[in-house]
């Protein structure tokens, strides 16, 4: 018999505790993910923004310094305003808070994309395969099984959203060779690094929930972009109809019968800064944001980058009745951030629950 | 005799049915057969050996572990096969081997290196880095303890490790179990329907049903012999030595060719040696009925 030519040898080599044992999970999954060419396309796709936030963090230092490096492409900043352009230390952290803020919006957009390649398939992969007696076989808890998993999307998340912030960081600092952008901006740092896991902690426990639901991976990865895509659309609807309907409401407080269609094109000036006034007192509790799930990740951004306050600040290098104009198309929603602090902490309920009834131990397999 | 598991008075329950009936017992290291029907509990106890399943009541041990409170130790001690097609996906055969050892806490390096060993050991080193999707299913039952014993345990379960193979996969498996816990001091538990198989690895058995321990032991002394029955196998037609037997107080069954004779009380087999010669009769062999391992499953089953 040829396979015992090689023998049994004992091994008496060093386990690792208990604690770590999710690592092993996380390792391994990573490893497979990156061996997806889509997943390592979107992943240097969601680097081209980074590059773009380290280029505006250094320009902006070269700028505070004055430096002679910036003279080339100075015209190219003629979009801000002169006040700016003549005094950029005292506008730095609205400048740094916005490209942070626009960074992390489109890493956004693009976390969900690199979800949707990864994580239907984590949990579905071992429901479809019969693999959960292989983990729960050995010294594993379920605990660790979903910390293992979360730790990949965590991983991966933390490539495009995290490490891009720091390093940026690190680049605008040393552009700019000034010390105090560190007393002024180090909360960015911190706020961008919270995010970060605030994502990856509320999408990749969600997509988990999804990936336990089914084992095709095609309907976690339907059911996710309906998450993603329909719940925005649905809030996107809602927002133009209240829009709409705040507009009728200015014509009806300037006595005028509302035209049939565009309500906003057709209106005179004083009825337009009347809409804006109502549109911005309305965004303070307009609840219709709360609906799609990235705007309420958005909110979040918002509230721990202070990008609202950012704006705002902005807002006064323009004559006051444009003011109102200028936050109306810049500046997100005003509405109290803890809104959707608890209802993504409803879904990481919901998540958690789906995940404590789908995913049980060998006490429910065949 | 060193014990390698022990309950007592264990019941679980699932909703009415009731899988394990203050099941109690001790068994001691070594090959372990684990025989029972269709429902008679076997996949519980192992569940319950391993700590995967509460119990509703009752104690346990593993390897000096308790299974209530030491689960993620024993689980570390045990190597465990499971019955069912079990892939850990989008891996090849090493990948998949080390990573069951990183899973139970070796190192990487040490895994992957222990990987290539037990691969060889169990006859898929041409197969390794061929996608485990891609094997048969002999194959994957030998990926599947390849990857139970990475990590050296003390103790293999091995749960229906035959089923559905040819022939000859098979008798790798059962040539591999056997070398694991005769030659390298692995003790086995071995669950399965095929006696044969069970008989061929195991010196011990443990029969279930209903839940219940019906009986245990080692298998030679299971197989006991039966006091005055003695099988006979003659050259010639048996028939008119029958007759002869018989007639001297013996009670004959005669089973094909073989006789199988109960001497009379104080008779011993020189009676038939005697007649035998008297009668010009070459006999085959004679040896004292012994039960076989059917026998003792079906005649456990039996009792009340």
């Amino acid at each position: 018999m040829p396979i015992f030519d090689q023998g049994y040898q004992h091994w008496n080599g060093e386990m690792r505790g208990l604690t770590w044992r999710w690592l092993a999970i996380t390792q391994h999954g990573v490893r497979a993910g990156l061996q997806n060419r889509y997943v390592r396309m979107l992943l240097l796709a969601a680097w081209s923004p980074a590059l773009a936030l380290a280029a505006m963090l250094s320009i902006w230092g070269l700028l505070e310094r004055k430096s002679d490096l910036i003279k080339p492409i100075i015209q190219s900043l003629a979009f801000l305003s002169r006040q700016m352009i003549a005094s950029p230390k005292d506008y730095r952290l609205q400048v740094w808070t916005l490209s942070y803020d626009y960074f992390l919006l489109i890493e956004l957009r693009l976390s969900m994309l690199l979800i949707l390649l990864i994580g239907p398939n984590l949990i579905s992969q071992d429901v479809r395969l019969n693999a959960l007696p292989l983990y729960f076989s050995r010294p594993l808890r379920r605990l660790d099984y979903f910390l293992g998993k979360l730790g990949i999307i965590t991983t991966f998340l933390a490539m495009v959203i995290v490490a891009p912030c720091i390093i940026a960081y690190v680049l605008g600092l040393l552009c700019s060779l000034d010390i105090t952008i560190v007393r002024d901006t180090w909360r960015l740092l911190v706020s961008s690094v919270a995010y970060g896991l605030i994502v990856s902690i509320s999408a990749g426990l969600l997509v988990l929930a999804l990936s336990s639901l089914s084992r095709n991976s095609r309907y976690i990865a339907l059911f996710w972009l309906g998450i993603w895509i329909v719940s925005g659309l649905t809030a996107a609807s809602l927002e133009e109809a209240y829009s709409k309907q705040i507009a009728r409401e200015s014509y009806r407080a300037a006595e005028m019968e509302p035209p049939q269609h565009h309500l906003i094109r057709l209106m005179g000036s004083s009825q337009v800064n009347d809409f804006e006034q109502r549109m911005l007192e309305a965004q303070a509790h307009d609840w219709r944001p709360l609906i799609s799930y990235i705007d309420n990740l958005s909110r979040l951004r918002q509230a721990l980058l202070g990008s609202n306050q950012a704006w705002e600040s902005l807002a006064k290098l323009h004559p006051i009745p444009d003011r109102s104009r200028f936050l109306l198309m810049f500046r997100g929603p005003s509405y109290p951030w803890y809104w959707s602090a608890f209802v993504l902490l409803g879904l990481f309920g919901l998540s958690a629950c789906v995940l404590h009834f789908q995913v049980k131990s060998l006490d429910r397999l065949k | 005799m060193q014990t390698l598991f022990q309950l007592d008075d264990i019941t679980k329950s699932y909703g009415a049915v009731t899988a394990l009936n203050q099941l109690t017992l001790t068994v001691p290291i070594g090959a372990v057969g684990l025989l029972g029907p269709n429902g008679s509990g076997k996949t519980t106890m192992i569940r319950t050996l391993l700590g995967l399943i509460p119990v509703n009541q009752g104690t346990g041990q593993v390897l000096g572990l308790d299974i209530a409170t030491e689960q993620l130790e024993i689980r570390r001690r045990i190597g465990f096969a499971p019955e069912e097609e079990c892939l850990f996906p989008q891996v090849d055969g090493v990948g998949f081997v080390t990573y069951a050892g990183e899973l139970v806490g070796m190192s990487h390096k040490d895994a992957l290196q222990r990987s290539h060993e037990v691969l060889d050991y169990v006859g898929l080193g041409e197969a390794r880095y061929r996608k485990v999707e891609s094997y048969s299913t002999g194959m994957k039952q030998r990926l599947k303890l390849a990857s139970a014993i990475v990590h050296d345990p003390k103790l293999l379960i091995l749960d229906e490790p035959t089923n559905g193979m040819d022939p000859a996969g098979r008798d790798d498996i059962l040539e591999l179990a056997r070398d694991l816990s005769h030659n390298k001091g692995m003790s086995l538990l071995f669950s399965s329907h095929l006696l044969p198989d069970v008989e061929a690895v195991c010196e011990h058995i443990v029969v279930l049903g209903a839940g219940k321990l019906l009986t245990q032991g080692r298998i030679e002394e299971l197989k006991q012999a039966h006091g005055q029955w003695y099988d006979v196998r003659l050259k010639a037609d048996p028939s008119m030595f029958a007759d002869r037997l018989r007639s001297l107080g013996c009670t004959i069954d005669l089973r094909d060719d073989v006789l199988r004779v109960k001497l009379p009380e104080n008779e011993s087999q020189q009676m038939i040696w005697k007649l035998a010669a008297q009668q010009r009769e070459q006999i085959r062999y004679l040896r004292p009925q012994r039960s076989t391992l059917e026998e003792v499953f079906l005649h456990a089953l039996e009792k009340p």
